[in-house]
C-alpha cells in the first residue's frame, strides 16, 4: 500500500516538473521573441483556409513584428463564438446571413465589405463509387452523400440550388437528395474530407475547395448554372477588435489587387 | 470481497491508531479540498438545471431529436455493454490469471486507448474501416461499409470503453485469493463450474463497477464517433452529438438534452448501485 503510495507521489512529482521544464523552454522561446509586439485575430469561414493562409503570410512579411491568428471554421460556428465573446479582429463570412446577424448583434465595426465570390459543385471521390457524371445524379437512390451542417453557409446555399432544382426537375428531386444524407458535417471542408477519403459518394462543396491538394483525390461536378447560387463573402472588423488599426489593413489587404489576386487564384471569383 | 473488506478495516484502524496524534491541519486541509472539489463539480450541473427552469427549455428534451438521440444512446452503449462483457470477461480473466508469453504487451495494449485521444481514435478507426481502410477496402469488395451506420457507433464506443471494463474485471480476479478455487476443484467441481459458480460470484462487485465505467465512457463518447460513424439523427447522432450540433443553433435544445443525459446516467448510476448493494 505505502509502497503504491510513494510511487503514485512520485509520479506526480515527475509530472509536476516534466510541466514545469515545458512551461520554462515556452518562456524562454517567448522571451527570445519579444520584438514580437501584435497579434491579429481572424475568424474566417472555413473555405478561406488556404487563400487566407497565404495572405497571412504576405502579412506578416509586410507588418514585421506582427502575428496573424486565424481560425478557420464554419461561419455559423464562428458567430455563436463571437455571440459568447470571442476575441477577435476580423470576421470574414461565406454568406451575408451571418454576417447581417453579426451585424445586428452589434459586433461589427463599420460597413461589411463583399470581398469574394464562389460558387457550388458537388464533389465526389476520384473512382466515383455512385457514378455521378452530371448533377442530377445526386438523387440517385443509394448515393451516400454528406451536407454541413444546418445554417453552415455551403449547406444553406446547397437547399437554395435544391428549391430551384426541384421546379425545373420536378418529381420530389430535393426530397429524394435530401433522403440520400448520411452525416451533416461541421463545415465544408469536413464534408470534402469525408469525399477525400472515400466514405461518401459526393458533397456540395465550393469551386474553392477543389485544391490542388485535393485534385488527386477528388472530382468536381459542376451545377447547371440557372440552378446554382451565386455565394458571397463578406468581411468587417469588429468592435471588440483589440486592434483597429491592424485590422483595417487587413481588410486593405484582401480587397487590395494582390489579396483579390491570391483570393483568385484559390479558386474564388473576383468580389466587384 | 468479505475478506477483502475486512483486512481493509483492519488496515484503516490500524491506520487510525497511528494518527490518533490528531493532526487537525491535516484533516481540515482534507476537508477544504473535498468541499472546493465537490463545489466545483456541482455548480455547473446546478447551472444546467436552473438554465433549464428559468428557460423553460423542458419542452426540448420532448422533441423528436432529443428522443431519437437518447434511444439511439441507450442502444449503442447497451449493445457495446454487452459486447464488453461478453469479450471483456474471459479476456480479462486470461490477463490477469494467466501468465503467458505477451500478457504484458498485452496489458499495456488494452490500456492504449484510455490514453490515446477519442479524436484520434475516430481518425484510427476511420483507416481501418472506412472504404479506404486496411480491412474496410475488403469489406467494401462485399458490398460491406460501416462508416455512418449505428455499427461504426458500437465500434467506436467498444474501442474507447474497453478498458475501463477490462481494467476492473483483470483487477477483481487478480485480488482474488487462489485458494478459494483450488478447494472447489478439489471438492469435485470442473474448471468451468469453478468459474462460474466461485469466480465469478467472487469477482462480481468488480465486474459491476468496470461494466459502470465502461458504459459511462460509452456515453459520454464523442470524437471516434463524430469522426468515424458521422453525425445523422436518429443513425449515429448519439446525445452527445446531439448536443453539440444544437449548441450552435439551439442553446436551449443543447441543455435540455445535457439534463436528460444527466438524468439518464444518474438513474442508471443509482439502480445498479442499489442492486448489487452488499445485503
Amino acid at each position: 500500500m505505502s509502497f503504491t503510495c510513494s510511487r503514485l507521489i512520485f509520479s506526480v512529482l515527475l509530472l509536476a516538473l516534466l510541466t514545469n521544464l515545458s512551461a520554462c523552454g515556452g518562456s524562454g522561446e517567448a522571451s527570445d521573441k519579444t520584438e514580437r509586439k501584435a497579434t491579429l485575430t481572424v475568424l474566417a469561414a472555413s473555405s478561406l483556409t488556404d487563400a487566407f493562409g497565404e495572405l497571412a503570410d504576405t502579412f506578416e512579411r509586410e507588418n514585421p513584428g506582427v502575428e496573424v491568428k486565424a481560425s478557420y471554421e464554419s461561419s455559423s460556428t464562428l458567430l455563436a463564438q463571437m455571440q459568447q465573446g470571442a476575441p477577435a479582429d476580423v470576421f470574414a463570412a461565406a454568406d451575408e446571413a451571418k454576417m447581417k446577424a453579426a451585424v445586428e448583434e452589434n459586433l461589427v465595426d463599420g460597413e461589411p465589405e463583399t470581398f469574394a465570390k464562389n460558387r457550388e459543385v458537388i464533389m465526389v471521390p476520384k473512382d466515383n463509387p455512385a457514378s455521378i457524371e452530371e448533377f442530377r445524379d445526386v438523387a440517385k437512390p443509394g448515393v451516400k452523400l454528406v451536407l454541413a451542417e444546418d445554417e453552415v453557409p455551403v449547406a444553406e446555399y446547397a437547399k437554395e440550388i435544391l428549391g430551384k432544382a426541384n421546379e425545373e426537375y420536378g418529381g420530389g428531386f430535393e426530397e429524394a437528395v435530401m433522403s440520400n444524407i448520411v452525416s451533416r458535417e461541421a463545415d465544408v471542408r469536413a464534408s470534402v474530407n469525408r469525399v477525400a477519403l472515400g466514405d461518401a459518394d459526393a458533397t456540395f462543396g465550393y469551386t474553392s475547395d477543389y485544391t490542388p491538394i485535393l485534385r488527386d483525390k477528388v472530382e468536381s461536378v459542376t451545377i447547371p448554372a440557372d440552378l446554382n447560387t451565386i455565394a458571397t463573402y463578406p468581411i468587417a472588423q469588429l468592435k471588440e477588435a483589440n486592434d483597429p488599426e491592424l485590422a483595417r489593413k487587413w481588410l486593405d489587404l484582401v480587397t487590395s489587387e494582390k489579396g483579390q489576386e491570391v483570393l483568385e487564384r484559390w479558386g474564388f471569383e473576383p468580389a466587384a | 470481497m468479505g475478506i477483502r473488506a475486512r483486512r481493509l478495516s483492519e488496515k484503516r484502524r490500524a491506520d487510525t491508531r497511528r494518527s490518533s496524534g490528531g493532526d487537525t491541519l491535516a484533516s481540515g486541509l482534507a476537508v477544504a479540498a473535498l468541499a472546493l472539489l465537490a463545489g466545483f463539480i456541482s455548480l455547473p450541473i446546478l447551472s444546467l438545471i436552473v438554465w433549464t427552469v428559468s428557460e423553460d427549455s423542458w419542452r426540448a428534451m420532448a422533441s423528436p431529436q432529443a428522443r431519437e438521440a437518447l434511444f439511439l444512446s441507450m442502444k449503442t452503449t447497451g449493445i457495446s455493454l454487452a459486447i464488453l462483457i461478453v469479450l471483456g470477461t474471459p479476456a480479462a480473466y486470461l490477463l490477469a490469471r494467466v501468465d503467458f508469453p505477451g500478457n504484458r504487451a498485452l496489458n499495456a495494449l488494452m490500456d492504449l486507448p484510455v490514453v490515446l485521444p477519442p479524436s484520434a481514435a475516430g481518425i484510427a478507426l476511420l483507416l481501418a474501416f472506412g472504404r479506404f481502410g486496411l480491412v474496410g477496402e475488403y469489406l467494401n469488395v462485399f458490398g460491406v461499409t460501416l462508416t455512418f451506420t449505428t455499427v461504426a457507433v458500437v465500434m467506436a464506443e467498444v474501442f474507447v470503453a474497453a478498458p475501463f471494463y477490462v481494467r476492473q474485471a483483470a483487477t477483481g480476479f487478480a485480488e482474488m485469493d487462489p485458494d478459494v478455487e483450488e478447494a472447489g476443484l478439489v471438492d469435485g467441481a470442473g474448471r468451468a463450474g469453478v468459474f462460474f459458480r466461485i469466480t465469478l460470484p467472487l469477482a462480481f462487485p468488480a465486474l459491476v463497477a468496470g461494466a459502470l465505467m465502461a458504459w459511462a465512457r460509452a456515453l459520454g463518447e464523442f470524437g471516434a464517433t463524430i469522426i468515424f460513424a458521422g453525425n445523422f439523427p436518429g443513425v449515429t447522432q448519439t446525445i452527445p452529438l446531439a448536443i453539440f450540433a444544437n449548441f450552435q443553433r439551439d442553446l436551449d435544445a443543447a441543455v435540455a438534452l445535457s439534463v436528460l443525459v444527466l438524468g439518464f446516467a444518474f438513474t442508471v448510476m443509482l439502480t445498479v448501485r442499489y442492486l448489487t448493494r452488499e445485503r
